[in-house]
């Protein structure tokens, strides 16, 4: 089982179907002193071989520069750097900054959409952006009011632009879109405001529509065979999402796609996962509420589903699946498998087969969840796949207007979309959670266009019984399905991880710490507090031969919301709050770039 | 006629909203018409009318700084909040001001209740849990001594901006929405209760049970 498969990711990157697809992109993937999409590498590892800054001279990290992005809010999402120039993102107004590394970060240009304010007021969760891609000479940003723009790398100008969806029933764009082949993959946000989730991709070279493939509704909408798109291993059936729903439901359903999209080259496969029903009362919504809360696997050139897998039927809690899709090639049972490890918000994490879409291993990734015993692995029983729902946790089974008590893990998720990281040289994931319980009290709801829809009331504390903290930043087997170590934080980390071959593993804290450990041991041993809270993800690069790493602060996000003003317990009964650390005692807004360096 | 009321109200959010005017003229319409109607109706003093006011400092001064009105009976924006009495299951004050009414035993109003419910669904992912501010939105607990209720109902059903260089603030306008507009008096009445110290952090542990009353002008305004 310790076997390494070292440089297994490479090899995914590198693979002899490179030419069939964008090769600007893995061009720009392959250099490791790049950082040229947000994830790292199309399998979103966020793995660099860079070894310069190792787990013995990590120590003598120190700030190299820093920039003021001019925005306040939330800073989700990182920098990329492509040559010799650095690509800044910021929340709305979504400016983007190109920086000259060659000439002390000097902003060669940017770029300042004007967009209607009005789509701030439909961003359910603060005005984040999961930042830039880049393709064929081109900054890719996805604009919070759904604008897709190619900008020219090199002078800003505007290439083309297109506006896949519409903010005045609530759809947004928050994701990072995802340049495959000669397509850009563009995601949608809105759950909360019950749109009808959808992959769209377009053409890169001119931004037109190619295909769109809906999380629900009619078979031909979705982009799915009801003979040959299979749910682990059987075909899905005609209808399999119209049987799921009740009346039209579905048409404001949710099923949104807002995380990470990752791509295999080798299956022509796009990897990402659906987000929750709409609206958070199930009671309005019966059926299993088909496809939300679903892992995807799509050919990248005709939007055809190969595979589904519903995490969390008829979810009672909001966890979406969104969360990003790791795809490394390890030996399972004695056999090189090409795998598929994903943390879901609902506190399992699942490593799959994904070729086939086969489920091999779901487990409890936070041992506090409490919301399912499990999940049925028997692939002859009724409800294989199927997680085993708490009847006391079950917002469903207590009703409407009933106050579900004690639910681990909060709607949060035991992990958000701060994406994890995965070493090829220990085999271990490293992994941002939320370590948060909550109270959920589902009601009635109307629907009204373009207003929030969503129908619970809810309080979240920290997880009783632990550490008394918010989060936890773990090490993860996603073969034996178990944590291998577990560092306790104040505060949920909100941060993407980021692995190196120096062994070193970073994130950022609530707090605006960015943290070093050994990436065997977990040992910290390094930290700086940056000017505002990390909910940005850690990059590396190289400039002039010397290694550097990257990171976003500017607190907020759904973090920003919950924490700023502390949470509390109504367990502990009325009046005992205020006793749990208030993120506002830490942290003020910012926006800020910090670039760290080693001496010399 | 409450619900016939409601509905009036609401087609005058529609109205303005739609057009995206910033409603001094709405705040004037809604808040007079709001004041005619709970004005005109009977005060309908329930059992609870008995039961001790939380804040029942009703003989105090008021409170002359915008510090917490703890236990006081007039906020720092000089209105009072003594429950006078009740309509459609929800406390009013002798201004007909919607209020909220907690027995010393902790137990509050089904009107209040309701308000915090409806804040956290509909206000929090903004302004935090409680009413206590998010990083990038007010403590609405502290707006709210400081703000009329008519000034709250404006900004409420016509939204707000501030669009500068140095913020990016954008409130939705929520005359339109049945979530929010069939609850506004209770959302109301709860946030005055956090701001004045009355009612803790986190859900009310004990609530007078919802009256046929509310659940009557409820069932109408919500499928009106």
């Amino acid at each position: 089982m310790k076997k390494v498969v070292n440089g297994a990711c490479l090899a995914l990157l590198l693979s002899g179907t490179a030419a069939l697809a964008n090769d600007s992109v893995m061009a720009a993937i392959a250099k490791p002193e790049q950082w040229a999409i947000q994830t790292g590498d199309y399998a979103n590892t966020r793995y660099s071989t860079l070894d310069q800054i190792t787990k013995d001279n990590v120590k003598d990290l120190r700030v190299a520069w820093t920039f003021s992005t001019g925005v306040l809010r939330g800073h989700e999402g990182a920098p990329l750097v492509i040559g010799d120039i650095m690509y800044v993102h910021t929340p709305f107004p979504n400016n983007v900054f190109a920086l000259d590394l060659n000439d002390n970060g000097k902003i060669l240009w940017r770029y300042e959409p004007q967009q209607d304010p009005n789509v701030i007021a439909v961003m359910c969760c603060d005005t984040v952006n999961r930042g830039l891609s880049y393709a064929d000479g081109m900054i890719l940003l996805g604009q919070a009011d759904t604008t897709v723009v190619a900008l020219d790398a090199e002078s800003g100008e505007v290439k083309w632009t297109n506006k896949i969806g519409d903010p005045g029933i609530g759809e947004t764009l928050t994701a990072t879109v995802v340049p495959i082949k000669d397509k850009v993959m563009v995601g949608i946000s809105g759950g909360e405001y019950g749109v009808r989730g959808r992959m769209t991709a377009l053409n890169l070279a001119d931004g037109t529509e190619a295909w769109k493939a809906y999380s629900t509704g009619p078979d031909d909408e979705m982009l799915v065979d009801p003979e040959k798109t299979t749910h682990l291993g059987k075909p899905i059936g005609a209808d399999s999402s119209l049987n799921s729903w009740e009346g039209d439901q579905w048409k404001i359903g949710g099923g949104p796609i807002w995380g990470w999209f990752s791509y295999d080259p080798d299956l022509n496969l796009v990897y990402y996962g659906t987000g929750n029903p709409s609206t958070w009362n199930p009671s309005q919504r019966p059926g299993d509420n088909k496809w939300s809360m679903t892992i995807m696997a799509r050919d990248v050139d005709t939007g055809m589903a190969k595979w589904f897998y519903q995490m969390t039927p008829h979810d009672e809690w909001d966890y979406d699946g969104v969360n990003e899709m790791i795809l490394t090639n390890q030996e399972f049972d004695g056999q090189e498998r090409k795998l598929l490890t994903h943390f879901d918000r609902n506190g399992l994490a699942y490593t799959m087969d994904r070729e086939t879409g086969e489920l091999l291993v779901a487990e409890k990734f936070d041992p506090a969840v409490n919301w399912t015993t499990g999940v049925d692995m028997d692939p002859n029983s009724e409800t294989y796949g199927r997680p085993a729902v708490v009847a006391e946790y079950s917002t469903e089974q207590n009703g409407e207007d009933e106050n579900t008590t004690g639910v681990c893990p909060a709607a949060l998720g035991t992990k958000d979309q701060q994406p994890a990281a995965f070493s090829p040289k220990t085999n271990l994931f490293y992994v941002p959670t939320n370590h948060v319980c909550m109270d959920y009290e589902p009601f009635r709801v109307a629907y009204t266009a373009g207003q929030p829809y969503v129908g619970a009331t809810l309080s979240m504390y920290p997880a009783p019984d632990s550490h008394g903290g918010m989060g936890n930043f773990i090490a993860w087997d996603n073969i034996k399905g178990e944590i291998k170590w577990s560092l306790p934080e104040q505060f949920s980390v909100w941060s993407g991880a980021l692995a190196t071959a120096g062994d070193v593993v970073f994130y950022g804290t609530l707090e605006g710490y960015l943290k070093a450990i050994d990436a065997e041991t977990g040992e910290e041993l390094y930290k700086f507090k940056t000017p505002s809270g990390i909910i940005g993800n850690v990059m590396t690069y190289v400039h002039d031969g010397k290694q550097y790493v990257g990171i976003l602060s500017g607190v907020g996000g759904w973090a920003g919301i919950g924490l700023a003003a502390g949470l509390t317990n109504p367990n502990e009964g009325l009046g005992a709050v205020g006793g749990y650390a208030s993120l506002s005692q830490y942290t003020e807004l910012g926006g800020q770039l910090t670039v760290f360096e080693l001496p010399g | 006629m409450t619900s016939k009321t409601t509905a009036s109200l609401m087609a005058i959010c529609v109205a303005y909203a739609a057009c995206a005017m910033a409603g001094t003229a709405l705040a004037q319409t809604t808040g007079t018409a709001l004041a005619q109607t709970t004005g005109a109706a009977p005060a309908q003093a329930g059992a609870g009318a008995a039961a001790a006011v939380s804040g029942d400092a009703a003989e105090q001064p008021a409170a002359e700084a915008p510090a917490p009105a703890q236990a006081s009976a007039t906020l720092p924006n000089g209105q009072e909040i003594a429950a006078d009495h009740m309509e459609n299951g929800r406390w009013y004050t002798a201004e007909d001001i919607p209020t909220f009414k907690i027995s010393d035993d902790g137990t509050v109003d089904w009107a209040t209740f309701s308000g915090y419910r409806r804040y956290s669904a509909e206000c929090h992912v903004c302004h935090g849990p409680d009413g206590e501010g998010s990083t990038y939105a007010p403590a609405l607990k502290t707006s709210v001594l400081n703000m009329g209720y008519y000034d709250f109902l404006e900004i409420a059903a016509s939204g707000k901006q501030e669009v500068n260089t140095t913020a990016n603030l954008v409130m939705p306008a929520f005359g339109t929405n049945r979530n929010v507009w069939c609850y506004i008096d209770d959302i109301y009445a709860y946030l005055v209760a956090r701001g004045v110290g009355d009612l803790p952090r986190g859900r009310p542990a004990k609530k007078e049970s919802k009256s046929d009353e509310f659940a009557a002008q409820e069932d109408s305004c919500m499928s009106g």
